[in-house]
């Protein structure tokens, strides 16, 4: 039975499990025709030209995890910004880990989707928000709707900041040989409040796992929400993460994705600005080697005028590897005094390695100022012989020269302590020590 | 007579469109529809060789089975292809005529186009080969030409005097399975311009062509190749124009550039088919496949200046296939009113070396819809290939729209690539000042635009570029109000 | 020459100008100075007939005809010219062709033939070197990448290829050096004569020592609330504009 089949079945053990008398399960029933009739996207289609599902879905994953797992705090301490203190929503498997987590109802809620997708105490909140901002078209992510039952519920009212940034993480135990996971995370921000989430997939031994998840983000008036997203998984693990963002009048969200490690990493982060003066800011760093694939499919909607939009993305490839960047900027015609901007600058390090990257704007309003650039390139051999002739050797001089490449990007990590752990990895992927703090 | 306001209101709109006059020639027309008969009898009418006619049928089946790509920015009723006369010759056309045996209306027809023949033979040294409703009608020059032994004729009559040459290169760049147009092109083209520079030979003149398409409900499919043998040098230029019809008349035209080891080819279009009237009514589709191969050190460089028709789809491009190798487009597109245009350019390196550039310019108005659709591939094989690209829209009014949809693949580790592109309009602030200075705004609009076009004007030959420069101008008369 | 009578602006419903009086006589210089938001530049712009600017109420006669109803184009050909305080780029259009236009524009306008191109370069010789301005210059886009120098020079060479009987001279000062302030103060003096005007448009006294006034205005709020020689001008310099604003507040 092919991946699409078995999923589409598994609706119906899926249906036991769950209260269908929610009318939450009518929006998952409406989801479970739509990816039935439109199945997994294939190349022919224009977004996923560069990027083929095709032997993943050869993959006999199982849907449900076979058993429970736990994990001791020690073993996986090194997967959490352990150096300061955090939220923390943590999965095992699918399944909420209560001893790894630490959930807050202290004037926020940092806790979990299935309590909110059944809990009286939440329904008026998901009735506004849930499936609200998510494509009820794209395949993929009515897929993820269809299956939604656990991830992440954040919920932050007017005025209010959280005492500490939130970790999301997702393990894998690889107690199943092949594993499908479907997180579903909702983040709400009220008027005038403020997070910083970060999120991580992990799995924990080399055993197939494909993560198809969708992120909601609604950021009510100027609310600043600040999401980071590690992907540094094993070269088994591949990710499907869908993102969608909606921003009112004077928000701003920051989505940052270091790709760094995976199989295959799709990352489709969608942006609505519904609303004046909103700023969204999309960043990511893609370092990657061997056979891994990263495609990077953003949207930025401009719906209404006065805003902006950000978006710098940096990628070194090796070896075999391949990387994908589509940016598409779209302005409406309402959208006057728009501020778009897009850079994509790669860097191919191997006669193997391939980049393909399409910036595209469509643009309906005439007094607008949007540009993009993208450049494909190689380290300047000037520069690394000015650093080699001052005694740095080739090695490090190169990933000295990567690093000042992708750092820009960065800078706008308002989390010192994520910001050194970044740096370490970028150094660890490069290969080098590169002997100073970055 | 008093002069009233209706008819005022109709002249100016008529006026909108130049060289929207309608010629009344005699015309030798096909019924209209397309099955393997007709493709058969088009050939038998101009007394084709077999191998060409089996070519014509071959493509005809392919086409059949293809359907019309959908993937462009564009939105349109679709050709009836069974509505459409695949064979129209303005009657009192004669293959071994002579210059002064040519029609006089016809004559009439190219003064307005602006374009007389004698003129130009005298004062500007192009050689012209004129093409109304896809037969060609007149080649001047051929005499001069051939004395350095470039061929440059209608390719209906290369293909009696040269078979050989035609049938060696016809469709090694364009193959008849393509694409849908390119396919039906193959299939039923009746005319076009066949050009053949030899070896070592720099063309001492610039070469024209004239398209008109005249007679209504016909469709014009003409087929031009142009092969530059080694070391050799020509510039090609492309003139188009049709009358204004209520009516969409469709062009499905084939350009093939073969540059060999060291040639060079400039090829210029001015682009001015009837782009539809104010309410997006009628106007040419213009769907045109056209591509160039670059031998060892070629170059290729496309200029082209878009103003006209209802709907584009023209994607000139490069292989780059031979070492050190470079390919250049350039290309101002104008949109206004309803008009769709949905163009670009594709940059394949495959040799090593090679260079190409991309200066895309996109002037959208009034309703319209002005896309920008670009590859530049770079092949694992390609080491030290460059390309840059630079894609500009102005958008003038609020209810256009321009899109950029460029693809880079790069699978070369020494590829440099660096594309650009941005989208402004045209400041009120720059209009004041010029106002300012005692210019209008129409004028300043003018300014402004040609300001904004001059990095792709340079590129055409001189006598093409203040023609171009009038057409832009032109084509945004009562643009910004 | 020009005149101006009880002229109020405003943009976006906001008035800036709230009654302007001043009286401009051929063959004379008036300087016009004010704090910054008083309104100086708006009235610049609004003689120029700039359309951001709302004329609520009065009105302005050149030559005795009211110009209120011309287009910006059609002040330009009866004589105004204004000098930008932030001249605008073109891109792609160089100074000399855009000048063509301009002077073959406002002769159409006037129903003359288009001026002979030898006529042209020779104009265009004799102003830049009036302006010392180097030959290449005139080939680049126009203010694309220019000096805030370059950009006020260019200003003042436009004004001598025109030759406008009124030219206003809005900030022509700011962003210049003292060698550039010079080159186009003595440009300025060499074009003026008994048949035209000069408004200098400026917040402080230093272009006046170059370009002398007959006439100095202060501008505050949107009127004029004082009128004097040049010795105002000094007194201005001086003392500053808090006693102009609190003379007014009285």
């Amino acid at each position: 039975m092919d991946l699409k089949d078995k999923l589409v079945s598994s609706f119906l053990a899926f249906e036991n499990n769950i209260d269908v008398h929610n009318p939450v399960h009518d929006v998952r029933t409406e989801a479970i025709k739509n990816f039935e009739t439109k199945g997994f996207p294939s190349k022919k289609m224009e977004a996923w030209k560069y990027t083929s599902l095709n032997s993943l879905q050869k993959i006999d994953f199982s849907i449900f995890p076979k058993k429970e797992s736990s994990l001791e705090y020690k073993d996986v301490k090194k997967y959490f910004i352990h150096q300061i203190d955090t939220y923390k929503i943590v999965f095992i498997d699918g399944v909420f880990s209560s001893n790894l987590s630490e959930t807050t109802h202290d004037g926020v809620d940092i806790c979990l989707m299935s309590s909110a997708l059944t809990k009286p105490m939440y329904k008026a909140v998901v009735d506004v928000y849930f499936n609200k901002v998510a494509s009820k078209e794209e395949s993929l992510t009515t897929l993820n709707t269809a299956f939604s039952r656990e991830g992440a519920y954040i919920y932050i009212p007017k005025n209010k900041v959280p005492k500490k940034p939130i970790e999301i993480i997702h393990f894998s135990t690889g107690n199943d040989a092949a594993l499908m996971l479907q997180p579903r995370n909702l983040v709400i921000a009220e008027e005038n409040s403020e997070m910083q989430i970060i999120e991580r997939h992990q799995s924990l031994t080399s055993n197939a796992v494909l993560t198809n998840s969708v992120t909601e983000i609604f950021a009510a008036k100027n609310a600043i929400v600040d999401y980071y997203k590690v992907q540094n998984d094993n070269d088994s693990a591949s990710l499907i993460d869908n993102t969608y963002v909606d921003q009112k009048d004077g928000s701003h969200v920051k989505v940052h994705t270091f790709s760094f490690g995976g199989k295959l990493l799709r990352n489709n982060l969608n942006f609505y600005q519904n609303g004046e003066r909103i700023d969204s800011t999309m960043k990511g760093i893609t370092i990657i080697g061997e056979k891994q694939h990263v495609d990077h499919h953003t949207l930025v909607h401009h719906i209404e005028p006065n805003c902006e939009s950000h978006q710098d993305y940096k990628g070194i490839f090796a070896e075999n590897s391949t990387g994908v960047f589509n940016g598409k900027i779209i302005v409406d015609k309402i959208a006057q005094k728009t501020n778009a901007f897009q850079q994509n600058n790669n860097i191919l390090i191997s006669d193997k390695a391939t980049i393909n990257t399409k910036p595209q704007l469509e643009i309906f309003a005439d007094d607008v100022k949007c540009s993009h650039g993208c450049t494909i390139g190689q380290l300047d051999e000037e520069a690394l012989f000015y650093l080699q002739s001052r005694g740095i050797p080739k090695k490090e001089a190169r990933a000295l020269l990567m690093y000042a490449f992708a750092n820009n990007v960065l800078e706008s990590v308002r989390i010192p302590e994520l910001k050194v752990r970044i740096n370490k990895l970028i150094a660890n992927k490069l290969g080098v020590n590169l002997g100073f703090d970055l | 007579m008093a002069y009233t306001e209706q008819e005022l209101k109709k002249e100016l709109e008529t006026k909108e469109y130049e060289y929207g006059f309608y010629t009344d020639i005699e015309s030798d027309t096909f019924p209209i529809g397309l099955s393997e008969e007709i493709v058969i009898a088009i050939s038998k009418k101009k007394n084709e060789p077999k191998w060409m006619t089996d070519w014509r049928v071959e493509a005809y089946r392919v086409w059949e089975k293809m359907k019309e790509p959908e993937w462009a920015n564009v939105r349109y009723q679709k050709p009836d292809f069974q509505a459409i006369s695949y064979y129209s010759a303005p009657k009192k056309a004669d293959p071994n005529k002579k210059l002064e045996d040519v029609d006089p209306e016809l004559l009439e027809m190219y003064k307005k186009l602006g374009i007389s023949i004698d003129e130009q033979k005298k004062l500007q040294n192009v050689a012209v080969d004129i093409v109304v409703d896809s037969v060609s009608v007149a080649t001047t020059f051929k005499k001069t030409l051939a004395e350095k032994g470039i061929i440059f004729m209608p390719i209906s009559e290369a293909i009696q005097e040269y078979p050989e040459l035609v049938r060696k290169y016809m469709g090694t760049v364009v193959p008849t399975t393509d694409n849908f147009y390119a396919a039906l092109n193959s299939a039923v083209f009746t005319d076009g311009s066949f050009c053949y520079i030899p070896k070592g030979v720099r063309c001492p003149m610039e070469l024209s062509t004239y398209f008109r398409i005249n007679q209504a409900g016909t469709g014009q499919f003409e087929r031009t190749l142009v092969v530059a043998d080694e070391g050799s040098y020509v510039s090609y230029l492309e003139g188009c124009t049709a009358p204004s019809r209520d009516e969409n008349q469709l062009h499905a035209a084939v350009v093939e550039l073969i540059a060999m080891d060291d040639a060079e080819i400039k090829y210029s279009t001015v682009q001015n088919w009837f782009p539809g009237n104010k309410e997006g009514k009628g106007g040419v589709y213009n769907f045109v496949t056209k591509r160039a191969i670059c031998e060892k050190n070629a170059k290729v460089s496309w200029t082209q200046v878009e103003t006209g028709s209802a709907v584009t789809w023209k994607y000139p491009s490069c292989i780059l296939k031979g070492d050190n190798s470079i390919g250049e487009f350039y290309s101002i597109a104008v949109t206004n009113n309803y008009q769709q245009a949905d163009t670009g350019t594709k940059m394949i390196h495959l040799g090593k070396n090679t260079r190409s550039t991309i200066i895309s310019k996109g002037i959208s108005a009034g309703k319209s819809q002005n896309s920008y659709r670009g590859l530049v591939q770079v092949s694992s094989r390609a080491d030290n290939a460059r390309n840059f690209s630079q894609c500009d829209s102005l958008l003038m009014g609020n209810e256009c729209g321009a899109h950029t949809f460029p693809y880079i693949e790069a699978k070369n580790k020494s590829a440099m690539i660096e594309h650009e592109a941005t989208t402004s309009k045209i400041g009120e602030d720059q209009i004041f000042y010029c106002n300012q200075r005692g210019i209008d705004t129409e004028k300043a609009i003018a300014l402004i635009v040609n300001g904004f076009s001059k990095e792709v004007l340079n590129k055409l030959p001189m006598e093409f570029a203040v023609e171009a420069q009038k057409l832009l101008e032109i084509s945004l008369e009562g643009s910004v109000g | 020459m020009l005149k101006i009578k009880d002229l109020h602006a405003s943009v976006e419903g906001k008035g800036i100008l709230k009654g302007i009086n001043l009286e401009v006589g051929a063959g004379e210089v008036h300087a016009i100075m004010g704090p910054n938001g008083s309104g100086k530049s708006t009235l610049a712009s609004v003689i120029a007939g700039n359309e951001t600017y709302e004329v609520t109420a009065g009105d302005i006669f050149l030559d005795g005809e009211s110009i209120e109803d011309f287009s910006p184009e059609e002040r330009a050909h009866n004589g105004v010219f204004l000098s930008f305080q932030y001249p605008v780029e073109i891109p792609g259009v160089s100074v000399t062709n855009f000048m063509k236009t301009a002077i073959n524009e406002s002769r159409k306008a006037k129903g003359i033939e288009d001026m002979p191109a030898k006529d042209m370069l020779k104009l265009i010789r004799e102003k830049s070197e009036l302006l010392e301005i180097d030959r290449k210059f005139l080939s680049r886009s126009l203010n694309e990448g220019f000096s805030g120098g370059e950009k006020k020079r260019n200003e003042i060479f436009q004004m001598a290829m025109l030759e406008p009987k009124l030219a206003i001279l809005d900030e022509t000062d700011s962003g210049l050096d003292i060698d550039a302030l010079r080159i186009v103060a003595n440009g300025v003096n060499k074009l003026k004569s008994k048949d035209n005007a000069v408004v200098v448009i400026t917040h402080y006294q230093r272009l006046l020592e170059y370009i002398v006034p007959d006439f100095v205005h202060v501008l505050y709020n949107g009127k004029i609330v004082k009128s004097g020689t040049k010795e105002l001008a000094m007194e201005l310099e001086e003392k500053g504009y808090d006693w102009i604003k609190q003379e007014a507040a009285v």
